[in-house]
Parts: structure tokens; sequence; C-alpha cells
């Protein structure tokens, strides 16, 4: 047979040798490809199964709710909110694409693109880690930024709860706020669990008791894919333990007078700064504790802008400041209850010894006048506290000396850290010729211990440790550390930590002395120094004080501040200062308060009022004129 | 080639034959082999359709669209077996400028990914002719070789064959597609071994391109190219850069173990951690879903494909058939262990698909032609004493 297909040429030889290795080679190749498949799979499948399962599941904290703070009477001061926050993390983020990314992040937000910028860069973890850009994104633009997923690569939004500060500017002082951990304190912390974009107690009660209110962070296995993302929860390892929750020993309505009295004080005089601390002298406890100007934690909370930071940062008279704890300033006629209850003690003079006030004393050819230019004449410890002569007091800082008067001012505290748990507390200085040694390198002179005596010069307190002076002063000598915080409730709702007074030392004086010391107090009320706050239907001891300082005017005149300390006994109606049972001392300072009267007296009276319920008004406006309390009286 | 001769004339030889006879001669399990390989590419884009989160029967999916090519690829393999392919002999010489043109106009007008000109874009498909030109090539050569079947034992038969397949080579380099010039130079190797050509000559040329080899790394080469080569010695690779993909790769395959993670159950696909699942990597995906099990299916298939193809060619008459099937031989061969060697780490990367699995049209269209021409050289030329 003819095949037709060939075109009349032969059939082909087939050479099946070719053939052959052609088989050869498909059954060699195949055959590598299975032995190398066997390797990966049979003989190293464990190993590819464990790098897949690490390849898509990471351990994960869940961060633990932080604890409440409530106030003395079981009022929520702070819960925790949810609310969108806008993460980056940086290794998603290709460099190409950051300007584009952020510019169209910013809008989004509505955040500064530098502020965005910022954020990254100064990124604590590293590039894998997240990056807080925003807090509180309302929930229509997080959604926003959600679907816009791939053209805003390593943006994540993620839910996380905020603190919702109850009544901002109130507590601000007081609570502080929680912020973005910083890579000083990641560093230390990492090692506690903290996360390069964990938020912590910055200030205030949410740092002091940072520990108490985190909780224990929990760790759950988590499955993402190749960009990270989340894509399911796959396994709990360890459940978070919610934070601790705080009462506070500050009452709110005290801390709504203290701050009403103030604000009030402030605005009839155009005062800048001031402070008003209510205490029990009884336990250390504060019960309000007022510094403005203040600022509002909520601001912190939902994430600050930094041009708003900036401005409170640059604000002159300071409202990121605790003014009642961070700042110090000179105590001035106040003071005087050191000497007093130094040369009492000492036995430099009784309570009944007299010494002669005078228009000025002399040292060398320098004058040391008494505040009126006139004095009172003999006068005994009821009329120098009384009428706060200061030519007595300078002669009792000579009696005592610089060292002595120091060793009393160190016995009611001053010149160390009360220790009251808020943070960035200031100890103060208490002029000793040790410390001005060591300083200033030369001995004090004698008229420095006659300013030292009256609280001028180189003294300087914080508010906190002025009226806890005066507590220890009514409470018959029992200097305690104050407190802000009363008790710690654990998760279960039990009292973790119960209240208890800390005793930071028992004054090294007899009971007779502080006993003529508050009732010199009360003199200073009676014979009307403080004017008409005898008239208060409750019994009021106190010391007033005014202090220069600065620089002189064109009539030589300094500014002052203000200062009054009053306390008041258990049986406000009735009650006696040979007691030392009183449970409230209440202090007032006020920066700059360059008026007729004492600015602070009138502060404190107005917070009696208020606290006491006392309907009839007994505020003295004429008192609160502009002018100068030195040259008037 | 040469002389165009007159073959369609000879058309009622074969319509002599009977229906029944031409069926007989048809391979059914060259057929099958295919099917089910074409199978198992579309059961991987369905898998990865699912991961990627869409619905796999919506419009537009990898899925639906490797249904529309499978369905073009039958009516294609449909169309080639009942086409003469003697007629390929006859336009041997103006296929080959075809060939060329498709080539040039990739150059021209192509897209590809980073400046690279690999595919034509037409509407809503793309088209790679780099894919067509491999099956256009194997038929100039087969008609080529095939009427220099006793001058093959020269060197200028050899170098003709060599001569003729430079030109798609340096079109196909220029695009640049490193792959695909690798699979032309292995089907013209496979070709000249099935031609019978001489081993003497055969030797030196593979001894020449031995040498040509630190030429081509030097001058022709790109850099990303020799780093991708390069990445699979690497005892420890860059696995955060170029080593990526590739040690993604490996896990995907090594946490197969012997029966898979199952269908749509992949944490390597499903959490994107390796990209292009469904081009040149799809073997990982097919290894790690179905595992061991799985892949020993496909490679069988694979022999038992390629063992039809060669065996068509021994059966036929016509020296052009006994060629073209070495030279579709040679090509999925080739393809599998690169590509699988590549997947599984000790092939380079170069970018070669799967025959029949992979997701990719033209490369589908061009196997459906190659096998269709394969059975109609069966229907028409089977010896009949086999």
């Amino acid at each position: 047979m003819v095949n037709p297909y060939l075109d009349g040429r032969p059939l082909p030889a087939r050479r099946f040798s070719r053939f052959l290795v052609f088989g050869l080679a498909l059954v060699i190749g195949v055959g590598s490809l299975t032995v190398r498949l066997f390797y990966l799979q049979i003989a190293n499948g464990t190993t590819y199964a464990t790098l897949s399962a690490q390849n898509r599941s990471v351990l994960e904290p869940i961060p633990a709710p932080r604890g409440l703070i409530y106030d003395r009477s079981g009022r929520v001061l702070v819960t925790n909110v949810p609310t969108f926050a806008v993460k980056v993390r940086p290794a998603d983020l290709p460099d190409s694409a950051r300007d584009a990314v952020v510019g169209r992040l910013a809008a989004l937000i509505g955040m500064d693109a530098a502020d965005i910028n910022a954020a990254i860069d100064g990124n604590p973890g590293s590039a894998f880690d997240y990056v807080r850009i925003a807090q509180d994104v309302d929930e229509s633009t997080a959604r926003l930024i959600s679907e816009a997923g791939f053209e805003l690569p390593g943006v994540e939004v993620s839910v996380e709860a905020r603190r919702q500060y109850t009544d901002g500017p109130l507590f601000s002082q007081i609570l502080g706020y929680t912020g973005p951990i910083s890579a000083e304190q990641l560093a230390e912390l990492r090692i506690r669990g903290y996360q390069p974009d964990d938020l912590l107690g910055k200030t205030g009660v949410e740092a002091s008791y940072e520990r108490e209110l985190r909780g224990t962070y929990g760790q759950q296995s988590v499955e993402r894919d190749a960009s990270g993302r989340r894509t399911q929860v796959l396994q709990t390892v360890r459940d978070s333990v919610p934070g601790a929750s705080l009462r506070l020993t500050i009452d709110t309505k005290t801390q709504r007078e203290a701050q009403k009295a103030l604000r009030w004080g402030m605005k009839e005089i155009g005062m800048k700064r001031g402070v008003v601390i209510a205490m029990n002298p009884q336990t250390g406890e504060v019960l309000a504790m007022v510094s403005l100007p203040t600022y509002d934690n909520n601001l912190f909370a939902r994430g600050i802008s930094n041009k708003a930071y900036n401005k409170l940062l640059k604000d002159r008279n300071k409202p990121l400041l605790n003014h009642a704890i961070q700042a110090h300033y000179p105590p001035g006629s106040t003071y005087k209850l050191v000497a007093g209850t130094g040369v009492l003690a000492d036995k430099e003079i009784t309570s009944s010894t007299r010494v002669m006030t005078k228009p000025y004393l002399t040292i060398g050819s320098t004058k040391f006048y008494e505040w009126n230019r006139r004095g009172w004449g003999p006068c005994d410890i009821y009329c120098g506290f009384g009428h706060s002569s200061d030519t007595f007091f300078f002669q009792m800082a000579g009696k005592l000396g610089i060292d002595r008067l120091g060793y009393w001012a160190n016995q009611y505290g001053f010149g160390a850290k009360t220790g009251i748990d808020l943070p960035g507390e200031v100890p103060g200085i208490v002029p000793t010729n040790q410390w001005k040694m060591d300083t200033l390198g030369a001995e004090v002179f004698p008229g420095e211990t006659y300013q030292a005596g009256i609280g001028q010069g180189y003294d300087v307190v914080t508010p906190i440790q002025l009226i806890n002076a005066y507590a220890a002063m009514a409470n018959g000598g029992k200097l305690y550390q104050p407190q802000v915080v009363r008790e710690v409730i654990g998760p279960d709702g039990e009292v973790a930590r119960a209240f208890k007074p800390k005793l930071i030392h028992k004054m090294k004086v007899k009971q007779s002395v502080l006993r003529t010391m508050r009732n010199a107090a009360r003199t200073v009320v009676t014979i009307r120094h403080t004017y008409n706050l005898v008239d208060l239907p409750i019994k009021v001891a106190g010391k007033s004080g005014t202090a220069e300082f600065g620089l002189r005017d064109k009539k030589g005149r300094l500014p002052f501040h203000s200062w009054f300390v009053g306390f008041v006994p258990k049986n406000e109606k009735r009650g006696s200062f040979n007691k030392a049972d009183s449970d409230m001392v209440v202090l007032a300072f006020a920066y700059d308060s360059r008026t007729v009267g004492n600015a602070a007296t009138e502060i404190v009276k107005y917070f009696l009022q208020l606290h006491y319920g006392i309907k009839k008004d007994y505020r003295n406006f004429d008192l609160l004129e502009r002018g100068n309390f030195y040259q008037s009286n | 080639m040469g002389v165009i001769r007159a073959e369609p004339a000879r058309v009622t030889d074969w319509a002599a034959r009977s229906v029944g006879a031409a069926w007989r001669a048809f391979d059914l399990q060259l057929a099958t082999y295919a099917g089910l390989l074409v199978a198992i590419g579309l059961v991987m884009a369905y898998t990865n359709s699912v991961e990627t989160g869409s619905t796999p029967l919506e419009a537009g999916t990898t899925f639906t669209r490797g249904l529309m090519w499978a369905g073009i690829a039958v009516v294609v393999f449909a169309a080639t077996t009942v086409f003469d392919y003697r007629w390929f002999k006859t336009l041997a010489w103006p296929i080959y400028a075809i060939q060329l043109g498709l080539l040039v106009l990739t150059l021209a007008i192509g897209d590809g990914v980073g400046g690279a000109a690999r595919w034509i874009v037409v509407g809503p498909l793309t088209f790679q002719f780099s894919e067509l030109a491999k099956i256009l090539m194997i038929i100039v050569l087969a008609d080529y070789l095939s009427s220099r079947q006793s001058k093959l034992d020269s060197l200028p038969a050899i170098l003709g064959a060599c001569v003729l397949i430079v030109p798609p080579l340096i079109l196909v380099m220029l695009q640049p597609d490193l792959g695909t010039s690798l699979v032309f130079a292995a089907i013209l190797a496979g070709m000249l071994w099935m031609s019978g050509a001489s081993l003497k000559w055969l030797g030196l040329l593979a001894a020449v391109v031995v040498a040509m080899v630190p030429v081509a790394w030097t001058y022709i080469l790109r850099d990303y190219q020799k780093e991708r080569l390069l990445s699979f010695l690497n005892a420890t690779p860059d696995i955060q850069g170029s080593g990526y993909q590739l040690y993604q790769a490996q896990i995907a395959v090594g946490s197969g173990g012997w029966m898979g993670k199952g269908l749509t159950n992949g944490t390597q696909a499903q959490g994107d951690f390796l990209p292009v699942q469904t081009t040149d990597f799809v073997f990982a995906i097919l290894a790690e879903e179905l595992g061991f099990i799985g892949a020993m299916v496909l490679f069988g298939l694979f022999v038992l494909l390629i063992w039809r193809v060669l065996v068509a060619g021994w059966r036929s008459r016509d020296p052009f058939g006994t060629l073209f099937s070495a030279g579709v031989a040679s090509m999925i061969l080739f393809q599998l262990i690169v590509n699988v060697g590549m997947v599984m780490g000790v092939m380079p990367i170069t970018g070669i698909p799967l025959p029949f699995v992979t997701h990719g049209g033209a490369s589908l269209v061009s196997m459906a032609i190659g096998l269709g021409i394969l059975q109609s050289i069966n229907i028409r030329q089977t010896r009949a004493e086999w």
C-alpha cells in the first residue's frame, strides 16, 4: 500500500534509542521533582508546618480595661469609652507613597500633616509596631479610612478605650491624664508588658497610680495575613485582668466650692494664678485641691494637637502645673507659725512673755520695718501673732537663730516633700547655715535670719506644705502625709487597700505649745486682723500672709502674693481651739494679688460660707480693690 | 520547506477513510489527561477566587476567566484536530513570518509589569503571544527538520535550525522574558535530538551553548534576572526581599504534608503570603492544599500525557509528526520541571508557566493547538502496524 502522505518518500526510520533517552529524561526529571517534593512535604513537613503557623499567627496583648476613679462619695470621675484610633505601621508605609498617604490621612481626620509625620518619626517602637496617629476619630471617618485600605497602605483603624473625664477641668490637676508612651518610658516598661502604642498615665493620679489602674494585659494568638492585618483571633492564651479602681479623698462638692471661691476671687481682682486646698487635719486626706488656671484633661485623652499643647506649655501662668504641689512661693507671715512654735518649745519665751514691738529694728545701718511702721508696744505671742507683728518675729527668729528656726520648719514638714500621692511635688527651701554654705557659699547674716522668721528671703514653700504644717498644729502635732486617694478597689469590687493615715512624724513639741499657737491663730481672727472673718457664725482660726516677690515698681513697691490658712474646730459653732479636734483646714493662695486687703482671706471666707452653708454673705468687696496692702494698713 | 506543494488536493484521501477509523486513531487518553490537567487548573483558580474573598462564579474572577479560556481551548482543540495538519507544512514560511510579526507587535504595543512588554490587551482580554510563538516555532522547526531528514548528519542542517530559532529567541529576550526564550532552546534541543541528528554535532552544539553561558551572563542578562537566578542558590536567602516569594512558596509546599490542608484552606494563599498564586506559583498552592498525594496525581498526569505525546510521534508515518511530538513533549517536560522545580527551590525563578494548570489564556490555547495538531497527525498518520 502506498502511503499518500509521504509523497513517495520511504517511511522514516524511527530511532528507538532516541525515544528511550527521551523517556528516561522524563522519568529522571519527574523523579527528581518527586524526591524534592518528598523532602519538603514529608521529610521536613513538620518544620514547614511550624513556619506556616508562625507566618500567620502572632501573639498579641489583650489590653486590660483601665480602672475607674471615683470621688469620696462614689461619684464617677473617669470612665472608659470606646473610641476609634487611627494607627500606622511604618513598615507597611512605602517611602515613596508616604507624603501622599500622610496628606490623605491628614485631610480625612482633620489633622496637621506635620503632626502625623511627627508621630510617625517619634515612634518609640520599631517600624513593625503600630504608631498611634489620632484617637477619638468619629465613626464615619473611621469607616472611610478602613475602606480606603488600598489607598492608605500601613494605616489601620482600631477600636480602643479612651478616658472620659466627667468633670474635665475641675479635676484635671488631680486626675491628670493618659497619653502615648514615650521612647524612654517604653525602654523602662517594656519588661512589664507595655506596648509601643500603649497609653499610660502621664501625670496626676493617672500617673501615680498607674500600676493599680492599668491591670494586667492578657495575651491572644491572632491570625494575620502577609500585610499584617488581623484576620481572626485564634485563641486566648491568657485573659486580661482589669485594673483596680480608685476612690479619692476628694469630695466633688467641696472641690466645686473651692473652685467657685477661687474663681470668684481671681475674677474680682483680676488675678492670674491661685490655689485653694482643703484637708482633714486628723487624717491628711485632701478634700479639695484647686489650682488655677487649669486645663481640660479630656483634650489629652482625645489626643491633643501639637499646637494646642504648645499653647498650654507657653502660657505664662502655667496651667499644666499643679501650683498646689509643683511650685513653691515665699510663705510670708503664715510662716510665723514656725518661729512662734520654736520660741515656745525651746522655752525662749513663755505664752505670757511680752516683747516690745517697734516701728523698726536696726542691724548695722539696715532698718527692718514693722509692716505698719508703728508697732503695738509690748506684745505677748497672742498679740504678736494676732497682729502679725514683724518686729516681734524678727526678735523671735533672732532668739532661735537660723538653724533652730530651720529645725522647727522641718518639724512642720517644710523643706521636704510631703509625699502626697501625686507626681511632680517640689520640696521648697528652708534656709540654714548649712544650706546657705552649700548653695551660696556663705553663712547666714543676722538680717537674713530676721527675714526667714517672717517667711521672706530664702524661704519658699509649696501650698501643700503650708496647709500640712497648719494641719499638724491643728491636730496636736501629728505631721501626716497628705493623700488624695482613699481606697484602691480591686476588679472584684472589694477594697484592696483601705484608707490609713500615713504619719510622717510626730512633732517633738508639747501639746501646750500647740494649744497656745492655735489660740494665737484664733486671736488673728478675733482681733479683726482679718476684718469681719470673726463675724462668721462658725469659729475660725488662722493666719494670713503677704509675701513680696519679684521686682519693685516705680514707687519702690514690690508685688506680693497673699495667703490665708484657716481651720475650724470639729464642732464648728461651739468648739474650742484648746482642743486639737479640727477636721477642716483650708488654704488659699493668691498669686500677685495687690489689693487693699488680703485677697486669700476673702477667698477662704467665701469657701467657708459655701462649705458650711452660711446664707449671709460676709464677703468684703472693698478689700479686693486694687491697692497696696502694706501702705493702706 | 522550499516549494509550496499543493497538498490540499489530497484531502480526498483521508475523506476516503471511514469516520470510524479516524476516531479509532484519535487518542482519547491524550485528550483525557490534558482535560484532567485543565480541570486541576480550574480547581486551583476556584480555590484562589474563594481565598480572595470573591464569589467564584461572579464574572471577572480568576475562576470564570479560567472557565472561559477552557471553553475556547476545547473549541480550538477540536478545530485543529479536524484541520489537516499538512496545511501547516505548506504554510510554514508564512507561519514563521506571523510568529515574528506577533513578537514584534508585542514589543511595540505590549504591556507588562515594570516596563516589560509581554502581553497584548484586547478589550477585556490579555494575550501573551510568546506562548503562541512556541507552538508556531515547533511547526516551523518540524517542517524544516523533516524536509532535511537525509542531511541531518551534516552541520549546515543543524545550524540552519539554530539560525531559524535565533530571531524569535532574541525578540522574546527583549521583552524581556528569559523563561520563554529558555523554552525555545529546550524545544530546539528536544527536536534536534529526535530528528536523529548526529551525536557528534549535537555534542559540539551543547559545548558551544555551555561556553556561551558566561557571555550571556555578562552581556545579556539584566540585574534582576541574575538576582532571581542566584536567589535559589543562596543558602541564606533574603527572605524579606528577593527571596521572599521563594521562601513563602517552600513554606506553602512543605506545610502541605501528605494530604494537604484541603481546598481553599491553604493559609499561605489565604493570608496572601504568597503573591501571584495563580500564575507561575500555582503548584505551591496545589501542594499546600492537596498535599503530596495531590502533587503525585499531577505528576502522574503529566507523565502519562507526555507518554501519549511521544506515542503519537512514534506512530506517525510522517517525520513531521515525529518531530512535532518531540517539540511538544520537550516543551511540556521542560516547563514542568522548571516551573515545579522553581516553586520547590531547586530551579531558578524564570517565570515559566505550568502547562494546562497555570491560569493564562494564551498558554492554554497554545497547548490546545499543539495537542490538536497531534490528534490531527494521529488521525491521519497512524502506522497501521502499531
